[in-house]
């Protein structure tokens, strides 16, 4: 199943941080690091796959590995309420 | 029954209202006293009392187009922007039409490009210095420190800004913690943000980007649930960061802190 960023959630990198805000729930999030960049990837509409590949090359680990940080990020976004579905 | 009427100026928008029922007038007229002003103009409410009901107590902020309604269990108010005419129905009483205010001027602001912001605000040298945080974070205790130094205090708990002319200008807020001044009317250059922190002695240290970011956002006033306005405080809250925001430590001893400060 693919996702995708809600569409009422407003974001801005400031300072090397991601904040996104829920306005419906009243809430304030921070990424940093390569959670800003899944982000990010994720709201030009890459699939997981795609972000996956990108990391790997940034960050020159293998795609194994980025395939599973990737995951493990999207994961913490669906439970965070924070994604729906393409 | 006579048609009773008061206008008042807050963060540069007229407000005028009237009512067949001297209740809310007589309340707007001894609450928000050094806000009055003569004449009409600005936004036009057409008044009438509704009960005190506690519940719910968030105001509630919805905009359709230029159409922007407000409600809480005890008051209820439509306003369309573009004809600057509005209704309200309303407890009277200070509680619920500070409430009425403060969620009307907040999304006003926020459509503007300014910010309501949780913060002291302190007038040195001709300009407004700004030190936000949320309860408990001092803002009271600076305020009352700087009042009995001499120092003109804006409001030790809410103050409004605006954009203007590419620069930042803070307006006299009537919204007030434990200090309950009224205030008054006037606007002055921003002269800069400070995160206040309490501490053992006073000093001024550099603050990164991301940290003063955060407390501009938690500061915000923003009652609206809907994204176009989270992100408009975004962008203000960004722009706001061109004052170059410091830490400041402050002890609760003395105002030897306005010396770091300007």
């Amino acid at each position: 199943m693919a996702f995708k960023i809600r569409k009422d959630l407003a974001y801005r990198r400031v300072g090397g941080e991601l904040f996104v805000v829920d306005a419906a729930g009243a809430r304030l999030h921070e990424l940093n690091g390569t959670a800003a960049i899944i982000w990010e990837g994720l709201d030009k509409g890459l699939s997981e796959a795609e972000l996956a590949a990108g990391l790997a090359g940034e960050f020159e680990v293998g795609e194994a590995e980025a395939r599973a940080d990737v995951k493990e990020f999207v994961s913490g976004l669906r439970r965070a309420g924070l994604l729906e579905e393409k | 029954m006579a048609m009773s009427r008061a206008v008042l100026k807050i963060a540069g928008s007229g407000l005028s209202f009237k009512s067949d029922f001297k209740g809310i007038i007589s309340v707007l007229g001894r609450r928000y006293a050094p806000f009055i002003v003569s004449g009409f103009g600005g936004l036009q409410f057409d008044c009438s009392e509704g009960p005190a009901r506690l519940s719910p107590f968030r105001p509630e902020v919805k905009w359709a187009g230029s159409r922007l309604e407000l409600a809480r269990g005890d008051f209820r108010a439509a306003l369309d922007t573009r004809s600057g005419r509005g209704t309200l129905t309303a407890a009277p009483n200070e509680q619920c039409l500070d409430a009425f205010l403060r969620s009307l001027i907040s999304s006003l602001l926020i459509r503007d490009g300014g910010l309501m912001l949780h913060s002291a605000g302190i007038l040195k040298s001709g300009k407004a210095w700004l030190f936000p945080g949320k309860s408990g974070a001092g803002k009271s205790t600076l305020s009352k420190l700087a009042a009995a130094a001499g120092a003109e205090v804006i409001s030790d708990e809410i103050n409004m800004l605006r954009f203007e002319r590419g620069r930042w200008r803070v307006y006299g807020s009537p919204f007030w913690g434990e200090m309950r001044s009224g205030g008054r009317q006037g606007s002055w250059p921003l002269g800069g943000v400070f995160l206040p922190k309490k501490a053992a002695r006073h000093r001024v240290a550099p603050c990164g980007k991301a940290e003063a970011f955060r407390v501009l956002l938690r500061c915000a006033v923003n009652f609206s649930r809907e994204n176009r306005e989270a992100a408009a405080v975004m962008s203000s809250a960004a722009r706001l960061l061109a004052a170059e925001p410091h830490r400041l430590e402050f002890s609760k001893k003395d105002a030897g802190f306005l010396e770091l400060v300007g």
